[in-house]
């Protein structure tokens, strides 16, 4: 059973009481995959994939508090999650077997920052590609494509976008799916994780938390008696892996390798493992933006 | 102790007759030391009576017993036939009957002038402004400070502010006057300001006990002179009695020493 | 660039909500802090033990902590589950903030000659208008500079609300930052300022206030 931060830290502040409460989000999902790395990978001498395949490991930040998609339990090891399938991929064509990897938290914030300066070689973490971001990093792919949507508890009666008007709906501080909500005509409330988010609705002080559906759809799995997912998508989130720009040669690289890993099925059981857990359908590989 | 320890009020006095403040047995510690040992003193309505002793005798403390700024752990004190309370409201009641004149002055730093003076009467007797206003500027009349009522207490030489104080006292209408050493922390030529309001007052026919050096004082204005020293009561008697014919050895000891120079 | 300048109200909303949040509390804090401080040096042993421990408890919390505990840690015991997100934010500034208030204001109330308050109680005067009347408003115009330095803190502290919830300053300041990844310097900036404005205006409040008691007394 996992404790998520908040609670570990009223319990620390004597409220014992406030475990009582405790769900235990983040116990599925939790399946991984073998893979194995590709020994025969090889690069042009020069490019950044040389440069990783000749040393052997590499560096991807992930999403640490995102169920189904890229999460790390306190007590366990490394994160599990469809992100974190699609990083072992794409380390595996480097030649990078997955105890080589270097899983790096990295939060809303702080993605572009961590490549810019060169403290992650790779993010995968629910990263929606938009201009502005490929302003100052490279975004391959989108691998995944999703919609924000609502998670709330299973006795609201919130059931279109238009009845959140005059509700109060969290999400992660600073993200797009706020600033979407309030162009709703909801009240927005940032948390620093999904997790309080969900704690928020839980214990009834908010009425709705939103993002990418694929967030919200692992969070209900987890909690199917108090939670469900609500409304059709209201926005169009096409999740990508981001580069530095100091290296765009690694544009082609990602794309090919997410093509190979849909023809070879490995696409798929990545995501049946891990997203595919709550019962949503394995979608195809979305058409891949062209490099530049 | 004298043969004359608890005298009959009336008796070698010029007070109304009737006990106002009465202290019978009172006993004080500080730690070890005995700075009131068995005092029993019994003082009349109208009574001036002066309190003298060499430092450390124990006569401010005595003094500041009497409306309870120092507790005693034995003996009893009556103020008009009632004990002091302890605690609360009902000491609270009590102080406001008994003005007190603190040698470092004690007005407050952030008022001004009249306002020291209203501001008792409006919090504690519960006094309209304009009232407690008006009493204010005629007591301030008395002592001649009027003409400052506006200015803050920094603002006025130490023998103005001790006439303040002595006014902010009188403001409350108190049934006894308590100076604890008024005149000590005063310029010499500031002396004469205070003790002429004070001899007024005793003259007006106001109880009241003073803790002073001033002899002359004692001399001029006081009905009574109680000699302490250790701690207890070493001799009590008229002002002239006193001076010229002290019986008590410490007493003698006490004047030779003052008055010598 | 276009952004912050097109969504300007979005940057005053977030400061007006910082503003909100920084005034309560601050008010809370000085009513608060003025109580436990009465409380200390009060003559009623059990409540000054009580504000003795309240002060050394949360002086030595973190403010996130008291921040998790209002916001998570009370509505998990049903406890201010429908007070709104603002007051909750109130009452953990203030919770947090009263102890270094009621320190700053004990300086100032020992800076404050024991006759004063002597001269109050020997003319009737109770307990608390001892305080109200005599000590504490002298003990202010003694705490005006370390007061000023806590309130500072404090309107800094705010910030941690906007991850609780708050669409304050620094939630907004995260909203833009992560639409406009390649501006993010020009954002910090234009925050920064808004907090130096904010941070200045109590400074010359104080500087003021200082001036105005100096040339009374």
């Amino acid at each position: 059973m996992r404790m998520t931060r908040i609670k570990v830290a009223a319990v620390a502040a004597g409220l014992a009481m406030v475990a009582a409460g405790c769900g235990d989000a983040g116990s599925s999902g939790g399946e991984t995959r073998d893979v194995e790395a590709d020994e025969n990978a090889e690069f042009e001498s020069g490019t950044r994939m040389a440069e990783l395949n000749e040393q052997g490991s590499i560096k991807i930040g992930v999403k640490f508090d995102q169920p189904g998609i890229g999460f790390k339990g306190a007590s366990e090891d490394e994160p599990v999650g469809f992100d974190v399938e699609i990083g072992k991929i794409l380390a595996a064509d480097l030649g990078i077997a997955p105890e080589d990897i270097e899983w790096v938290e990295t939060i809303s914030d702080n993605r572009e920052p961590f490549l810019e300066e060169g403290e992650v070689d790779l993010v995968v973490a629910s990263y929606s590609i938009t201009e502005e971001r490929r302003q100052v990093v490279g975004q391959a792919g989108p691998y995944y494509e999703t919609g924000q949507q609502l998670l709330v508890r299973s006795d609201s009666d919130i059931s279109t976008v238009e009845d959140i008007k005059g509700t109060e709906v969290c999400s992660v501080t600073g993200s797009t799916s706020l600033e979407n909500i309030e162009a709703e005509g909801a009240t927005a409330r940032g948390f620093d994780t999904y997790s309080e988010c969900v704690d928020q609705v839980l214990n009834g002080s908010l009425d709705a938390m939103t993002t990418d559906g694929a967030i919200l759809l692992g969070y209900a799995a987890e909690d199917p008696d108090n939670l469900k997912v609500v409304v059709e998508p209201f926005s169009e989130e096409r999740y990508g892996v981001g580069y530095s720009k100091d290296a765009p040669e690694m544009c082609d690289f990602i794309n090919d390798s997410l093509e190979t890993a849909a023809e070879d099925g490995s696409y798929d059981e990545a995501f049946e493992i891990t997203l595919g857990e709550s019962g949503v359908e394995t979608p195809e590989l979305p058409a891949l933006d062209p490099c530049a | 102790m004298t043969a004359e320890a608890a005298p009959e009020p009336g008796q070698i006095h010029a007070g109304t007759g009737e006990p106002l403040v009465v202290l019978d047995g009172v006993n004080k510690w500080f730690g070890s030391l005995h700075v009131l040992n068995d005092i029993d003193l019994s003082i009349a309505r109208g009574e001036v009576v002066v309190v003298i002793g060499p430092s450390g005798s124990g006569k401010s403390t005595l003094c500041r017993t009497i409306n309870r700024l120092e507790t005693i752990q034995q003996g009893s004190i009556t103020l008009d036939g009632q004990p002091l309370p302890a605690e609360g409201k009902q000491l609270a009641n009590l102080r406001a009957e008994v003005g007190m004149v603190f040698q470092s002055f004690n007005l407050w730093a952030h008022k001004t002038i009249l306002e020291n003076l209203t501001l008792g009467p409006i919090k504690v007797r519960k006094t309209s402004k304009a009232d407690a206003e008006k009493r204010g500027m005629e007591l301030l009349e008395r002592v001649g400070i009027a003409h400052q009522a506006q200015k803050y207490p920094a603002q006025l030489s130490g023998g103005q502010q001790q006439r303040v104080a002595i006014a902010r006292a009188l403001a409350m209408d108190p049934k006894v006057m308590l100076f604890d050493e008024p005149t000590s922390a005063l310029d010499p030529e500031m002396i004469k300001e205070v003790l002429d309001v004070m001899v007024d007052l005793a003259q007006r026919g106001m109880t009241m006990v003073v803790v002073t050096h001033e002899m002359g004082f004692a001399r001029t204005a006081a009905d009574r002179v109680v000699f302490m020293a250790d701690g207890a009561i070493a001799e009590e008697n008229t002002p002239e009695e006193f001076f010229t014919n002290p019986r008590s050895e410490r007493a003698q000891d006490f004047l030779g020493k003052i008055l010598k120079h | 660039m276009e952004d912050i300048v097109s969504n300007f109200d979005l940057v005053l909303s977030g400061f007006w909500i910082t503003l909100q949040l920084a005034f309560w509390s601050a008010l809370g804090s000085l009513v608060i802090g003025a109580l436990l401080v009465a409380m200390r040096v009060g003559p009623v042993r059990v409540l000054a033990l009580f504000a003795t421990s309240y002060v050394n408890i949360v002086r030595n919390t973190p403010l996130l902590v008291i921040f998790i505990l209002v916001f998570a840690g009370f509505p998990a015991l049903d406890l201010l589950v429908g007070t709104p997100f603002l007051v909750k934010g109130i009452v953990t500034m203030t919770i947090y903030t009263s102890p270094f208030v009621c320190e700053a204001l004990r300086a100032g109330v020992n800076s404050v000659q024991l006759g004063q308050a002597e001269a109050a109680r020997a003319i009737g005067m109770t307990f608390g208008q001892t305080m109200t009347q005599v000590v504490l408003p002298q003990a202010v115009r003694a705490s005006v500079p370390p007061l000023t330095s806590v309130i500072i803190a404090m309107t800094k502290n705010t910030s941690i609300a906007a991850v609780f919830g708050l669409a304050e300053a620094t939630a907004r300041m995260r909203g833009f930052t992560n639409n406009n990844a390649d501006d993010r310097i020009l954002i910090f900036l234009v925050f920064a300022l808004g907090y130096i404005v904010i941070v200045e205006a109590i400074s010359g409040a104080s500087w003021l206030l200082e001036r105005r008691w100096r040339t009374v007394r």
